[in-house]
């Protein structure tokens, strides 16, 4: 499929002043950009391309190296594959849980636990997470994975006077917003969300499987319940190849 | 140095002492964004103090996100207004002209860029005009813009644009175009060194690179507009309802 696709739409043009290798990551890249090319779609081998542009291996190497300079493609061990994912449109216009936003990508979703246990939070470090008092919480901190790959991971501060002996029940690999309604009877009706980009720490990278440092979208949100209470304050922090959209409408 | 001062006959501890001098002196503007902080040994040297006591009031202000440290280059002052703002109003900085200064770098008519021609759905060769701009509040930068406008859509145009118009007044009051709507797409990068002097930040920060196809009436493609935000000044808020 891929093959069919770059014959007819990876090209050079010889009268051009910018470099091989520069006109082919630019084609590559558009083609990424307007999803032609999707996420872990293979580029061709290196050697392939050459031949069929007839130009030298070496232009092509360096078009890939730079892409994977600016994060569009990876080098693993099928070959270079596209890393570039855009979340559906709905992620920041409608409350939709990661699990099901990674669902709806076309991925198949699991979640690993990284850990999770019962805490006490002063009530100025409560207060920081939007919490009146001091009390305690289960807090889980798991990894989102679209066909195993890990794509974001996110901290839960889930307050145990609302969720009564959630450490109990919880496995740590289920879906939340399911659980605390097939458990609580609460369902998570709002959510508040504040974006930001960021350098990710090197406890968390590692998780990601990036580098320390390596760009992400990092998130906060609070959510609340159809009683208006707030029943959770998530922190998440995405791969660097992670994108969303958001829609104006005028 | 001289914003630091230490009482060493009070009681109260001489790292106490250091971060709310220098607290008092950010907030009093005294001190300001990306100033760079004496060194531990430095104040060691002058106040006769331990590294110690150094060592604990920087961390306290660096807690509290004041200051940060930067591996080789020191310890600098991070305190510096924040964009904070609806996703759905990501261009606030275009609607108040006297709080957000516009000043533009650069103008051109271009036809030989590939990726900007197949977003804004042109043919090879055709033309379209590049703005690129910076946006700043109180001299600090908010956004790095660089917009895209097709040239067959847009005629006159060297006589109508000003410098510093916001996009948006130049699409639809200028050229009395209809915005349909604004797809965004937002992504982090690395800050590059020339974003990174532009931004007024450091290279490797990270940076939101937002992406804005302007859409107008008939779905056609009208504008595309790439911006850069400093990361760490930036931020988007949304209240999403789930669909009972």
């Amino acid at each position: 499929m891929l093959d069919h696709k770059i014959l007819e739409l990876i090209s050079i043009d010889r009268r051009e002043k910018r470099p091989y290798d520069i006109q082919i990551k630019d084609r590559i890249k558009a083609l990424i950009l307007d999803q032609t090319f999707y996420y872990q779609d293979l580029l061709p081998e290196a050697k392939d391309l050459a031949l069929l542009l007839l130009i030298d291996k070496e232009w092509v190497n360096s078009a890939y190296r730079l892409l994977m300079k600016e994060s569009f493609i990876k080098k693993t061990e099928r070959g270079f594959e596209v890393t570039y994912l855009e979340l559906t449109n709905y992620f920041f216009d409608r409350n939709t849980a990661i699990y099901d936003a990674i669902k709806a990508l076309g991925l198949m979703p699991s979640i690993e636990c990284i850990d999770q246990k019962v805490i006490t939070l002063s009530e100025h470090e409560a207060q920081a997470l939007g919490f009146k008092e001091s009390r305690k919480f289960l807090h889980i901190n798991r990894l989102y994975k679209g066909n195993n790959r890990p794509l974001i991971i996110l901290e839960n501060y889930l307050p145990m006077d609302i969720f009564t002996d959630i450490d109990q029940v919880f496995v740590g690999t289920e879906p939340l917003n399911a659980f605390i309604l097939e458990h609580y009877g609460l369902y998570a009706k709002d959510s508040h969300r504040v974006t930001k980009a960021v350098n990710l720490p090197s406890h968390i990278a590692k998780y990601l499987n990036e580098q320390e440092g390596a760009p992400s979208i990092s998130s906060t949100n609070h959510v609340y319940d159809q009683h208006q209470r707030l029943i959770d304050y998530g922190l998440s922090h995405s791969t660097s190849s992670y994108y969303f959209q958001s829609m104006i409408k005028l | 140095m001289d914003y630091i001062f230490i009482d060493k006959t009070i009681k109260t501890s001489i790292y106490k002492q250091i971060a709310s001098c220098i607290s008092q002196a950010i907030e009093s503007g005294r001190l300001t964004y990306n100033d760079r902080l004496p060194t531990e040994k430095e104040i060691c040297d002058v106040f006769d103090v331990s590294q110690t006591a150094v060592k604990m009031a920087y961390q306290q202000l660096i807690n509290q996100e004041q200051i940060k440290r930067v591996k080789g280059r020191g310890t600098f002052v991070t305190n510096r207004h924040v964009y904070h703002q609806e996703f759905s109003n990501l261009y606030a900085f275009e609607k108040n002209p006297n709080l957000y200064q516009v000043t533009d770098l650069l103008f051109d008519c271009v036809d030989d860029a590939y990726i900007i021609q197949r977003m804004l759905k042109l043919e090879r060769h055709e033309s379209f005009y590049v703005i690129q701009r910076v946006v700043k509040q109180n001299n600090l930068p908010v956004v790095y813009q660089s917009i895209y406008l097709p040239e067959h859509m847009y005629p006159q145009f060297k006589k109508k644009y000003q410098k510093g118009i916001g996009v948006l007044t130049l699409i639809s009051d200028v050229y009395q175009k209809e915005i349909v709507q604004i797809q965004n797409t937002y992504s982090p990068i690395k800050a590059s060194s020339s974003e990174a002097q532009l931004l007024n930040i450091l290279p490797n920060e990270a940076i939101y690179l937002i992406r804005s196809l302007f859409i107008g009436a008939n779905q056609n493609i009208i504008g595309y507009v790439v911006n850069y935000f400093p990361g760490e000044f930036t931020e988007f808020e949304v209240t999403v309802h789930a669909r009972p």
